[in-house]
C-alpha cells in the first residue's frame, strides 16, 4: 500500500501544479491560467500531496462559461495529471470524486465534461474504464483557446493550443 | 474644475472631434482615432490632451517610442489636465512601472477628484504597490460617490483587512448585509460573502460568533460551500473547546478519508499529533485503528500509525501495508515510507519484511502450481529492495537487484528509471544519462519519461542533447525547445539547464537562464495586477487576499532562492574578474559543443526576429499590440548579460527579497555578504555575518568570511563610515586576541574529519598566503566515510584554481573511493563516455529511417 494526502487547492500549489503538468502533459499553461481557476473557481481544484509535500498530482478545474441562458451549468476539466511515479494509486480517480462533489455542492453542476485527444490512449482509458467518463463527441481541431470567451479573455494571451488533432468531448453525469 | 484655461479649450467643431477620439480608443478603433486626432492637431498643434491621446493610439499600433514622446510633450504643454496625467499613468503602467503610474494617477485626481475610472486604477495601482493606507482612503471615496455598488462595500473591507484593520472591515461589512435586499436563492457570490464575514470573525479571535454565523448561513444554503462550512465548523468548535468539535472533524474525516489535514485536526482536537511519542501511541493509534476499520478502503490513517507506532507493533503494521504494496506493484511504495527510516529498527524492520517478501514469492523452479504469488510481486519486490539499497548508499546491492529485475522483465521503464538513478548517486551520471534513455524509448509518448530523460542529460553536461528530448514534446513552432518551456514558465528547465551551463563553464547562458527564472517571478508577481478588479467584482474575497498573501512570499519558492544564489555568484565573480565577461581568458578554448550551441542559439534569435518583423509587416496597422513592451531577445548567449557595468547592483537586487523571504537559509547571508563587501557596504556586510553565525556559526562557508571580514577591517581607513560599529562586529566575529593563523587551525581541529570545512581551512590558508604544498597537505586529510562526491567535486576545482600539481592524484583516488563513479574522469575519458549514452538514440534514428 501507499498514500498521499488529497486536498483542496491552496495559492502556495499552484506552481507545483503547472510543474507537475508541464512534466507530465504536452498541453501547457502559463500561470495565469491557473490564477484564473483558481480565483475564478476556487473550491474545484484539488492536489495530491506525498510525505514531504511535494505535489504529485492535481485536478485542474472550472465551470463551463458557454453555456446556454436556461441551459443546466456544468462543470469541466482543463486538466488532470498524475506523476508517472504515482500511478497505481487510484490518485486520479480520488481527485476527479473531491472536485466533483464540489461542482455540484458549490455550483449545482449537473455534469462534468473534458476534452481529450484522440491519439492519447491511456487518458481515453483512464476517463472512460475508470472514472466513468463517456464519449460525447468528437471535436475537430481541438484548441484550448475556444473554451474561454470570458472578461479575462485579453490577459489570458497566451495558451498553448494543440496542433490541430482531433479530441473527444467527454462528459459524466452527476445526477444520481 | 470650473474654468477651462484658454489653452485646452477647443471650438466647438473640434471639441466633438475631441470627444469622437475618446470614443474609438476606448472602443479601439485606433486607425480612426490617429485620424480624428491629426484633424484637431492639424488646427491646434500644440494641444496637450489631444497630443497625449494620439500618443496612446501610437503606442498602441505599435510605434511606442514615437507614442511615447508625444504623450511627454502633451502632459508639458498642459500640466493640470486630469486626461494628459491619466494617459501618462497608463503608459507607465503598461511598462509595469507601478510607482510612476500612480504619481500620474494621483495627479489626474488633483484635477478630477471623483473620477471613478482613475479611481478605480489608482486603488488597482496602491494594492499592487502594498500602500494599504492609500488603498483605505481611495476605496472610501469610491463608496461615498458609488454607495450603491454592491462590490465598493466589499472592496472597502478588504481595504481594512489589508491594511490590518480588522475591526472596522467587519463594521463595513455589517452595513454592507444592512443594505441588501431580495437576495436570490444559491447566489455563489452572497456565499462567498458571508465566508469571508465568518473568517474575518476567526481572524478577530470572534470564534463564538463566527460560529453562530456560519450555523445560520449554512442552515439557511446562504453559504453553498459544503466543504468550507465544514472545515470551518470543525476548526471553529475546536477553537471554543466545543464537545461537538470531535464530531466535525469525524464528519471531514468520513468526507475525503485522504486527507491528511482532517485526521491532523481530529487529534489536535484531543491534544494529540502524528509525532512518535508515548502519548500519542497510548490515545492516537487506537483512533487511527478505528478510523482504519471503519474505513476499509482509506489508506491515509494505516500510513500514518507507521509514524506513530514503535516495536512488535510496528513490525505488526508495516507488514501487511509493505505486502499489499508489492502486491499491487505501487511503484511510489519506497518513497512513501522513506520517512520511517529515520528510526533505524524501522528500517530494519522494513528490510525485514521486504526480504522475506522476496522469498515467498521467488518464482519456484519446478512447479508452478503451489505458489499463487503473482510475478510482478516478484518483481516489485526486487524493485522495492533496489530502492531500500540505494537509500543507503549500498550501490552494488541495489543494482544487483535491479540486474535481476530487468533480466525477469526488461520492459518496465521504472527498473531502468531507477537504475539510472541509482548510478546518478554513485556518480555515474553518463551511465545514469544512458539508462533514463533507455527508460524512455519503452514510452516515447509519456512526456514524464521524456522529461526525466533530459534531465539527467542535464545533469550529465549535455546541454544540446537534452535539447532535443524536450523538442519531442514541445510546440513545433516555438524558435527553439528551450524558448517554449521558458515562455511556459519551466522553473525546472531552467534551473537544471542553468545548473548545466554552469557547471559546463559557459557563464553567459547560466546567467542568462538563471535571470529567466528571476523574469518568471515578475511575472508572477504581475500577473496579479489583473486581479485586483477582478477578484472583487467576483466577490471572490476569500481567496483574493490568499492570492496576496501568497505574491508577498512568492519569491521563498526555492527555484528563485537557487537562481537568485548562484546568479549572484556569478556576477561577483565578473566583479572580481571582468576578463571572464570577454569570453574568458580564463576558461580558455570554447568547446566544439559550446561553439555548436553558440551557433545555434544564434541562428534561433535570427529565427526571432524574422518572424518577428514578418509579423510586423503583415499585419494590419489598426490592431491593438497593447501598452506592454515587446519582448524581444537581443543577447541569445547571454554575451551582453555578462558585460553588464553593474553586476554587484544586479547581485544586490537579486538578493534582496532574500532578506525577509529565506532568512534561516545561511547561503543568502554568505551571498549577501560577498556582494555588499564589493559595494563598500561594510555594515551590511557585517550584519549579514552575524545573521549567519546565527544560524550556524561552525557553517565552513561563514569560517572563510569571518577571516576575511577581519583581515578587511584592519586595512580599511579609520575614517571608514559607520568605522567603529563594524570594528565591533569584526571583534565579535574573530576574536582580536587570536591570530588568523591560530583561529584557521583551531577550526580545523574541531573539524577534522568534516570535508566542507577541512576545504575551508584550505581556502583561507591560500587566503593566508601558506605555501601550497602545505595545502594540499590539507586537503588530502578529507579521504573518508564523510566524504561525499558532491564535497570532493568542490574540492576537485580547488585544486585546479590552485594549480595544484597533485589535483591528478586527487582525481584517482576519488575514483578509488567512489568505483562507480565516472564525474572523477579526465575530459577525454568522457568525451568517449558521452556518446555511448547517445547511441541509443542513433540507433532508434536509424531504425526510424529504415
Amino acid at each position: 500500500m501507499s498514500t498521499t494526502s488529497i486536498r483542496q487547492m491552496r495559492m502556495e500549489d499552484l506552481q507545483a501544479m503547472q510543474a507537475c503538468n508541464l512534466q507530465n502533459l504536452p498541453e501547457n499553461y502559463t500561470m495565469r491560467y491557473y490564477l484564473y481557476h483558481a480565483l475564478t473557481w476556487p473550491g474545484l481544484s484539488y492536489v495530491a500531496e506525498d510525505h514531504k509535500g511535494r505535489i504529485v498530482g492535481y485536478i485542474l478545474a472550472k465551470m463551463d462559461e458557454e453555456t446556454a441562458e436556461g441551459a443546466p451549468p456544468h462543470g469541466h476539466v482543463t486538466s488532470i495529471s498524475v506523476l508517472r511515479s504515482y500511478r497505481r494509486l487510484g490518485i486520479a480517480k480520488k481527485l476527479m470524486l473531491q472536485s466533483r462533489t464540489s461542482m455540484a455542492s458549490i455550483y449545482r453542476a449537473s455534469y462534468v465534461s473534458l476534452h481529450v485527444r484522440k491519439s492519447n490512449r491511456a487518458a481515453l482509458s483512464l476517463y472512460r474504464d475508470t472514472l466513468g467518463f463517456s464519449v460525447e463527441d468528437i471535436e475537430k481541431k481541438y484548441c484550448k483557446f475556444s473554451l474561454f470567451c470570458c472578461r479575462l479573455h485579453a490577459m489570458l494571451t497566451r495558451i498553448l493550443d494543440a496542433d490541430g488533432e482531433d479530441a473527444y468531448a467527454m462528459k459524466l453525469s452527476l445526477q444520481s | 474644475m470650473s474654468v477651462v484655461p484658454a489653452k485646452r479649450a477647443l471650438p466647438s467643431k473640434e471639441s466633438t472631434l475631441f470627444k469622437e477620439l475618446l470614443t474609438l480608443y476606448e472602443t479601439r478603433q485606433l486607425k480612426k482615432g490617429l485620424k480624428t486626432a491629426d484633424q484637431i492637431l492639424k488646427k491646434f498643434p500644440e494641444h496637450g490632451e489631444t497630443m497625449c491621446m494620439k500618443g496612446l493610439v501610437l503606442t498602441h499600433m505599435g510605434r511606442r517610442d514615437e507614442g511615447i514622446e508625444l504623450v511627454r510633450k502633451g502632459v508639458r504643454n498642459d500640466l493640470t489636465s486630469h486626461i494628459c496625467w491619466h494617459v501618462f499613468g497608463l503608459i507607465h503602467k503598461g511598462e509595469k512601472n507601478y510607482e510612476e503610474a500612480l504619481k500620474c494617477y494621483t495627479q489626474a485626481l488633483r484635477f478630477d477628484q471623483e473620477n471613478l475610472n482613475i479611481l478605480r486604477d489608482a486603488a488597482h495601482l496602491q494594492t499592487q504597490l502594498r500602500i494599504y493606507e492609500g488603498l483605505v482612503e481611495t476605496r472610501h471615496t469610491l463608496l461615498r460617490i458609488r454607495p450603491n455598488f454592491r462590490q465598493h462595500w466589499v472592496a472597502l473591507a478588504v481595504a481594512y483587512h489589508l491594511n490590518g484593520n480588522l475591526a472596522e472591515a467587519k463594521k463595513v461589512l455589517e452595513q454592507y448585509e444592512l443594505t441588501l435586499k431580495n437576495i436570490p436563492d444559491y447566489d455563489v457570490e452572497h456565499s462567498e460573502t458571508m465566508l469571508y464575514h465568518v473568517r474575518l470573525l476567526e481572524e478577530l479571535g470572534e470564534h463564538t460568533a463566527a460560529l453562530s454565523m456560519l450555523d445560520v448561513n449554512a442552515k439557511s444554503r446562504t453559504i453553498v460551500d459544503r466543504t468550507a462550512i465544514m472545515e470551518y465548523r470543525a476548526r471553529l468548535l475546536s477553537k471554543t473547546g466545543s464537545d461537538e468539535a470531535e464530531h466535525a472533524w469525524r464528519v471531514l474525516v468520513e468526507h475525503n478519508p485522504e486527507c491528511y489535514d482532517y485526521y491532523r485536526g481530529y487529534l489536535a482536537n484531543m491534544n494529540l499529533s502524528l509525532e512518535a511519542s508515548e502519548e500519542n501511541v497510548a490515545r492516537a493509534l487506537p483512533v487511527l485503528a478505528e478510523f482504519s476499520a471503519q474505513l476499509p478502503r482509506a489508506t491515509a490513517p494505516r500510513r500514518l500509525s507507521l509514524s506513530i507506532a514503535s516495536g512488535e507493533h510496528f513490525k505488526e503494521l508495516v507488514k501487511p501495508y509493505i505486502l499489499s504494496g508489492l502486491k499491487k506493484g505501487i511503484p511510489s511504495l519506497f518513497s512513501d515510507i522513506k520517512s520511517l527510516y529515520q528510526d533505524t529498527a524501522k528500517q530494519q524492520a522494513i528490510e525485514d519484511v521486504a526480504t522475506e517478501a522476496l522469498a515467498s514469492f521467488k518464482p519456484a523452479l519446478e512447479t508452478t502450481s503451489s505458489t499463487e504469488a503473482e510475478p510482478t510481486s516478484y518483481l516489485w519486490t526486487l524493485y522495492f529492495l533496489a530502492h531500500h539499497h540505494s537509500h543507503l548508499d549500498h550501490h552494488p546491492q541495489a543494482l544487483a537487484f535491479l540486474d535481476e529485475a530487468l533480466q525477469h522483465t526488461p520492459t518496465l521503464p521504472e527498473l531502468h528509471m531507477l537504475k539510472g538513478r541509482v548510478l546518478k548517486r554513485a556518480g555515474d551520471l553518463l551511465g545514469a544519462a544512458r539508462c533514463l534513455e533507455d527508460a524512455r524509448l519503452l514510452d516515447g509518448q509519456d512526456r514524464f519519461l521524456n522529461t526525466k530523460s533530459a534531465k539527467y542529460r542535464l545533469r550529465a553536461g549535455m546541454v544540446e542533447e537534452a535539447s532535443a528530448l524536450f523538442g519531442l514534446f514541445t510546440k513545433k513552432d516555438a524558435p527553439s525547445p528551450g524558448q517554449d518551456l521558458e515562455d511556459m514558465q519551466s522553473l525546472f528547465y531552467l534551473t537544471e539547464e542553468a545548473d548545466a551551463h554552469y557547471r559546463n563553464g559557459n557563464l553567459g547562458l547560466a546567467l542568462k537562464r538563471y535571470m529567466a527564472v528571476s523574469k518568471v517571478f515578475d511575472e508572477v508577481e504581475d500577473d496579479q495586477y489583473d486581479f485586483h478588479g477582478y477578484s472583487l467584482r467576483k466577490f471572490n474575497m476569500n481567496i483574493y487576499i490568499n492570492l496576496l498573501t501568497w505574491e508577498d512570499r512568492l519569491r521563498s519558492h526555492p527555484a528563485y532562492i537557487k537562481a537568485a544564489l548562484t546568479a549572484s555568484r556569478i556576477f561577483v565573480s565578473l566583479h572580481d574578474d571582468p576578463s571572464l565577461a570577454t569570453g574568458g581568458a580564463a576558461s580558455g578554448q570554447l568547446t566544439d559543443a559550446q561553439k555548436k550551441a553558440k551557433k545555434k542559439a544564434k541562428k534561433a534569435a535570427q529565427k526571432v526576429q524574422e518572424e518577428a518583423k514578418k509579423t510586423a509587416t503583415s499585419t494590419n496597422n489598426n490592431e491593438d499590440k497593447g501598452l506592454e513592451p515587446p519582448n524581444k531577445d537581443d543577447d541569445p548567449d547571454g554575451s551582453q548579460l555578462l558585460k553588464c557595468p553593474d553586476p554587484l547592483e544586479r547581485a544586490a537586487k537579486l538578493l534582496k527579497p532574500l532578506a525577509t523571504l529565506a532568512e534561516s537559509n545561511i547561503e543568502v547571508w554568505a551571498a549577501t555578504y560577498d556582494v555588499s563587501l564589493r559595494r563598500k557596504k561594510y555594515l551590511q556586510a557585517a550584519q549579514a555575518l552575524s545573521r549567519a553565525a546565527k544560524i550556524d556559526s561552525e557553517h565552513p562557508e561563514l569560517h572563510i568570511r569571518r577571516i576575511d571580514f577581519r583581515q578587511l577591517v584592519s586595512s580599511l581607513p579609520p575614517e571608514t563610515a559607520g568605522m567603529s560599529l563594524v570594528s565591533e562586529v569584526a571583534t565579535k566575529l574573530v576574536p582580536e586576541a587570536v591570530s588568523v593563523d591560530a583561529y584557521n587551525s583551531q577550526y580545523l581541529q574541531r573539524h577534522a574529519m568534516e570535508p566542507a570545512a577541512i576545504l575551508a581551512v584550505a581556502k583561507v590558508q591560500v587566503r593566508l598566503e601558506t605555501p601550497r604544498e602545505q595545502v594540499e597537505d590539507t586537503v588530502f586529510t578529507v579521504f573518508g566515510p564523510a566524504l561525499n562526491l558532491k564535497t570532493a567535486l568542490t574540492i576537485l576545482e580547488f585544486l585546479g584554481a590552485i594549480k595544484s600539481p597533485r589535483a591528478g592524484e586527487f582525481r584517482t583516488r576519488c575514483g578509488e573511493q567512489f568505483p562507480l563513479s565516472t564525474v572523477f574522469k579526465t575530459p577525454e575519458e568522457l568525451t568517449q563516455l558521452r556518446l555511448l549514452v547517445v547511441a541509443g538514440q542513433q540507433l532508434e534514428d536509424k531504425a526510424e529511417d529504415m
